[in-house]
C-alpha cells in the first residue's frame, strides 16, 4: 500500500487496514498453471501459454465463455484454447486470465451489489472489449494499459467484502442519505475503489503508470501526466456507460461512484462515435 | 433510486446514460409510490450528471411527473442541464410539455412556495410570452421581484450589467402553462403554420377541434402563413373548401399569406377565392394594416352557430374554474377578492362603461368556454406586473389581459387533469369593449358569478 493511503485509513476507518490488506492479499494468482500462464502471456508465448491453460478446465471453460459471448460476435463457438489465445492477441489474453483470476474471487451470493456469477462475467466482458475499442480508437498498443480494465470489478469485488463487514451500517447511510457508495467505503475503510485498484496493481507488479491511470479515472484526482489523464477521461466515461446498463442499474452499481461529467466532456463527442451511440 | 428532500423540494439524481433499456431500472414502482408519499412542494430530476439522453430514457420520469402531480398537486419537471438539453427536452416533448423545467436547483426553488419573501431580484427572460408572464406572476407570488426582458437583446443587454441582479432565469418552461397550438398576434387573429406539400395528410395533422373551439370563443380571423408551401393537391383543396365553408357560417375569414402559385395549378386559387378564402402576398399586408386586420377580425353576432346547455360535469367543475381565475388575478393584481352572486342566466353586465373583456374556449372530456369581464383598472394592474410599467396602450392591456386569461386556461387545464378530465385550451379572445363582447355571447346561457376585487367589480362566466 503506498504511503497516501496509509495515511488516509488512520483513525477514523471502522474496518481495521489488516483486513483490507486480507483481502487484497486474494487477489494474486494461486494456482501454478495460473502462474505460468501469466508468465508465458507476458512473454509473448501464445501457444505455450495456451497448452498450460488446457491444464485447468475451469479456466478453458472461462475463457470458452467469455469468447462465444454476443459481445464478440463470431458465428460458430471457438472451443480451442490456442485459437482464444489467437483471437485475442496477447493483452487481451492475459486480462481474460486476469479476469478468470478476478472471477475465483467473487462471493458466492453477493449481499450488497446485485450482482451473481453471469452479470459479474458480463460486466468484465463488456469493460474489457470497450476499453480494447477505445485503446484501438487511440492507438495505443500496451498490454498493461490493456489489461488496465480488469482492476475495476477485482477492486467490486473488495469492496463487497468490506460493504458485507458493516453492511447494516452501510444500508443505514443509504437510508438516511443520498450519498455514494464510494463515499460511503472512504468513511468506512480510509480507502476508496480507486484506492483498492491502485493496490491491486502494485500486487499484479503493474507498472506506476497504471495505478496513476485507474486513480485519475476516478474524476477527482487528476494525474499530471496528460496522456494518462487522457486515458483516464476514457476509463471514467466508460465505466458509466457499462454502469448505465440496466443489469448493473438493478445490481446497484449505477450510484457506486460520484459521475464526473465536466472531468469527461471534452472526450465525449469521440467516445459516441466509438460506442456508435446515436 | 430514491429522491433526496431539502428545502421540501425532492430531488432524483440519475447519472451516466439515460436511454428506454435503463430508464425503467433506475425508477421502480415502489420509488414512485415512496415519492407519492412525500411532503414537498416540487419533485424534480436533476440532469447535471447526466450526460447522454433520448425520449424514452426521460419518459419513466415523464410518467412519474404524471402520477405525482395526480396524487400531490405539486410541480414536476427536470432541472440542471444546459441550454442543449433544453432544447432536446423542448423538442421531445413539443405540445405534451405537461411539466417544468428548471435551469438549475436554485432557479426552482425560487417557483417553490416554501422559499416566499426572499426577496430576490431576478432577471428573467424567454422566447414564449406566455410563459415571461406565468413565471413574473410565480415569482411575484413568491415575494420576488421579476424583471421581464420582452426580447432577446433586451435580455442580453441587462444580463450583460454586472450584479446587477441576484438571480437570471432563463431556459426554464412552467409546465402548467397552456399548449401552444398556433399563434396569437395583436387583432384577435390565429396564425397557422403549413410547409412543405398540403396533401390528405392535411385532414390529420390540422386540429380541427382545436379551431372549431377557437371559432366557438369568437376567433374570426385564421391566416394560413404559407411562404414555405412548395405545392398543395386536390385532397387539401377540398379540405380549405371545406373548412372555409363551415368558416362562412361563423362570419369568420380564412387567409393565404406567402402561398405560390408556381406548382400549385392557379385554378385551385380561383376554387378557394370562390370558397371565401383570401389571399395576401406577404404576412405584414394583413397585419400591418390595422383597418383591414379590424375588418377582417371584427366578431359578428350572426355567428354563433350552436346554443348548447351547460351539462353537470361543468357545472360540477364551476369551482375549479373560479378557484383558478381568482387565484390568478389575486395575484396578479395584489388583491382579494370576494364573491357576491352566482346565477344561472344569459350573461347580465349592469355597467358597461371602462370594462373590457377576454374568452377562452376549452375542449376534450368537457367542452365549454370562460368569458372574463374586467374593469379597465384591474386589466391596467395586471398589465402593469407582465410589462413592468404603467400604460393606458389599449393594445397593449388586451395583450396583458389576453395573457392572463391564458394562465388562467393553463391552471384550469391542470386542475382538471388531476381529476382525470383531460382537456385542451383555445387561445384567448380579447374584446375591448362589453359591446364586442356581447356580439358573441349575448345568447349563450351559462353560469355568471360576480366577484369583487377590493372596490372593483369583475365578472366570470362560464358558458358552452
Amino acid at each position: 500500500m503506498c504511503a497516501t493511503n496509509s495515511n488516509k485509513s488512520s483513525k477514523q476507518a471502522v474496518i481495521a487496514k489488516d483486513k483490507i490488506d486480507n483481502y487484497i492479499d486474494k487477489i494474486p494468482p494461486s494456482s501454478s498453471i495460473l502462474k505460468e500462464t501469466l508468465m508465458l502471456l507476458n512473454m509473448g508465448e501464445l501457444t505455450k501459454a495456451a497448452k498450460v491453460a488446457e491444464g485447468d478446465l475451469a479456466l478453458k471453460s472461462y475463457l470458452k465463455g467469455i469468447v462465444n459471448k454476443p459481445l464478440y460476435g463470431f458465428k460458430k463457438e471457438v472451443s480451442d484454447i490456442s485459437q482464444i489465445f489467437g483471437i485475442l492477441g496477447v493483452a487481451a489474453s492475459e486480462q481474460t486470465v486476469y479476469n478468470y483470476m478476478i472471477s475465483l474471487l467473487s462471493p458466492d451470493k453477493w449481499k450488497l451489489f446485485h450482482l451473481n456469477a453471469s452479470s459479474f462475467n458480463e460486466l468484465q466482458a463488456r469493460l474489457s472489449r470497450r476499453w480494447k475499442e477505445i485503446l484501438e480508437h487511440l492507438q495505443i498498443k500496451d498490454k498493461d494499459i490493456e489489461s488496465s480494465i480488469a482492476l475495476l470489478p477485482a477492486s467490486i469485488i473488495v469492496a463487497e467484502a468490506l460493504f458485507c463487514e458493516k453492511i447494516e451500517d452501510v444500508k443505514l447511510l443509504r437510508s438516511v442519505k443520498e450519498i455514494d457508495l464510494n463515499t460511503i467505503l472512504s468513511r468506512l475503510c480510509g480507502i476508496d475503489l480507486f484506492d483498492i485498484c491502485e493496490q491491486i496493481a502494485i500486487k499484479w507488479e503493474m507498472p506506476t503508470k497504471i495505478a496513476q491511470i485507474v486513480q485519475a479515472s476516478s474524476g477527482v484526482k487528476p494525474s499530471e501526466d496528460e496522456t494518462n489523464n487522457t486515458l483516464a477521461k476514457w476509463m471514467h466515461l466508460l465505466l458509466f456507460y457499462e454502469l448505465s446498463q440496466a443489469m448493473f442499474v438493478e445490481a446497484g452499481l449505477n450510484d457506486f461512484i460520484d459521475f464526473q461529467i465536466d472531468y469527461v466532456y471534452d472526450i465525449y463527442d469521440d467516445f459516441t462515435q466509438v460506442m456508435d451511440i446515436t | 433510486m430514491r429522491a433526496t428532500v431539502r428545502d421540501s423540494i425532492a430531488v432524483f439524481s440519475p447519472q451516466g446514460f439515460l436511454d428506454g433499456n435503463n430508464s425503467e431500472s433506475l425508477l421502480t414502482i415502489e420509488d414512485i409510490k415512496a415519492t407519492s408519499n412525500l411532503k414537498v412542494d416540487m419533485v424534480l430530476v436533476s440532469l447535471k450528471k447526466v450526460i447522454f439522453f433520448n425520449r424514452n430514457g426521460l419518459d419513466a420520469f415523464v410518467k412519474m411527473f404524471a402520477k405525482v402531480r395526480a396524487s400531490n398537486n405539486v410541480t414536476v419537471g427536470f432541472c440542471d442541464y444546459e441550454k442543449k438539453k433544453f432544447d432536446a427536452i423542448i423538442k421531445f416533448y413539443e405540445n405534451n410539455l405537461h411539466f417544468s423545467l428548471f435551469k438549475s436547483l436554485e432557479v426552482a426553488s425560487l417557483f417553490a412556495s416554501s422559499f416566499k419573501n426572499q426577496n430576490k431580484s431576478v432577471l428573467l427572460f424567454s422566447e414564449d410570452r406566455s410563459q415571461r408572464a406565468a413565471m413574473a406572476i410565480e415569482l411575484h407570488d413568491n415575494g420576488h421581484n421579476p424583471i421581464i426582458a420582452q426580447s432577446q437583446s433586451e435580455f442580453k443587454q441587462k444580463s450583460d450589467t454586472e450584479n446587477a441582479y441576484d438571480i437570471i432565469v432563463t431556459d426554464t418552461y412552467l409546465g402548467q402553462m397552456g399548449q401552444k397550438v398556433a399563434t396569437r398576434v395583436t387583432g384577435n387573429a390565429i396564425i397557422y403554420t403549413v410547409s412543405s406539400f398540403l396533401d390528405t395528410n392535411i385532414a390529420n395533422t390540422f386540429n380541427i377541434a382545436y379551431h372549431t373551439n377557437s371559432l366557438n370563443v369568437g376567433f374570426r380571423l385564421f391566416i394560413f402563413d404559407a411562404y414555405k408551401v412548395v405545392s398543395m393537391n386536390i385532397h387539401a383543396l377540398n379540405f380549405f373548401s371545406k373548412l372555409a365553408s363551415s368558416a362562412a357560417e361563423y362570419n369568420a375569414t380564412i387567409c393565404f399569406a406567402g402561398l405560390t402559385f408556381e406548382k400549385t395549378p392557379i385554378a385551385f386559387k380561383e376554387t378557394l377565392e370562390d370558397a371565401g378564402i383570401m389571399f395576401f402576398d406577404q404576412m405584414d399586408d394583413i397585419l400591418k394594416n390595422k383597418d383591414l386586420l379590424n375588418e377582417l377580425g371584427a366578431s359578428s353576432a350572426a355567428a354563433s352557430k350552436n346554443k348548447r346547455a351547460l351539462n353537470k360535469v361543468i357545472v360540477t367543475e364551476l369551482p375549479r374554474f373560479i378557484d383558478a381565475t381568482v387565484l390568478t388575478i389575486e395575484m396578479m393584481t395584489n388583491s382579494k377578492a370576494a364573491k357576491e352572486a352566482a346565477k344561472i342566466n344569459n350573461i347580465t353586465i349592469n355597467d358597461k362603461e371602462n370594462k373590457i373583456a377576454s374568452s377562452i374556449g376549452f375542449y376534450g372530456d368537457i367542452d365549454g368556454m370562460v368569458i372574463l369581464v374586467f374593469p379597465k383598472e384591474i386589466a391596467k394592474k395586471a398589465c402593469e406586473l407582465l410589462i413592468g410599467e404603467q400604460t393606458d396602450d389599449i393594445e397593449q392591456i388586451l395583450d396583458s389581459l389576453a395573457e392572463l386569461v391564458n394562465i388562467v386556461g393553463g391552471r384550469v387545464k391542470t386542475l382538471l387533469l388531476d381529476q382525470d378530465i383531460q382537456v385542451d385550451i383555445t387561445l384567448p379572445r380579447t374584446y375591448p369593449s362589453v359591446d364586442s363582447l356581447l356580439e358573441i355571447a349575448q345568447d349563450k346561457k351559462g353560469v355568471q358569478v360576480d366577484l369583487s376585487f377590493d372596490n372593483d367589480k369583475f365578472l366570470f362566466f362560464l358558458t358552452r
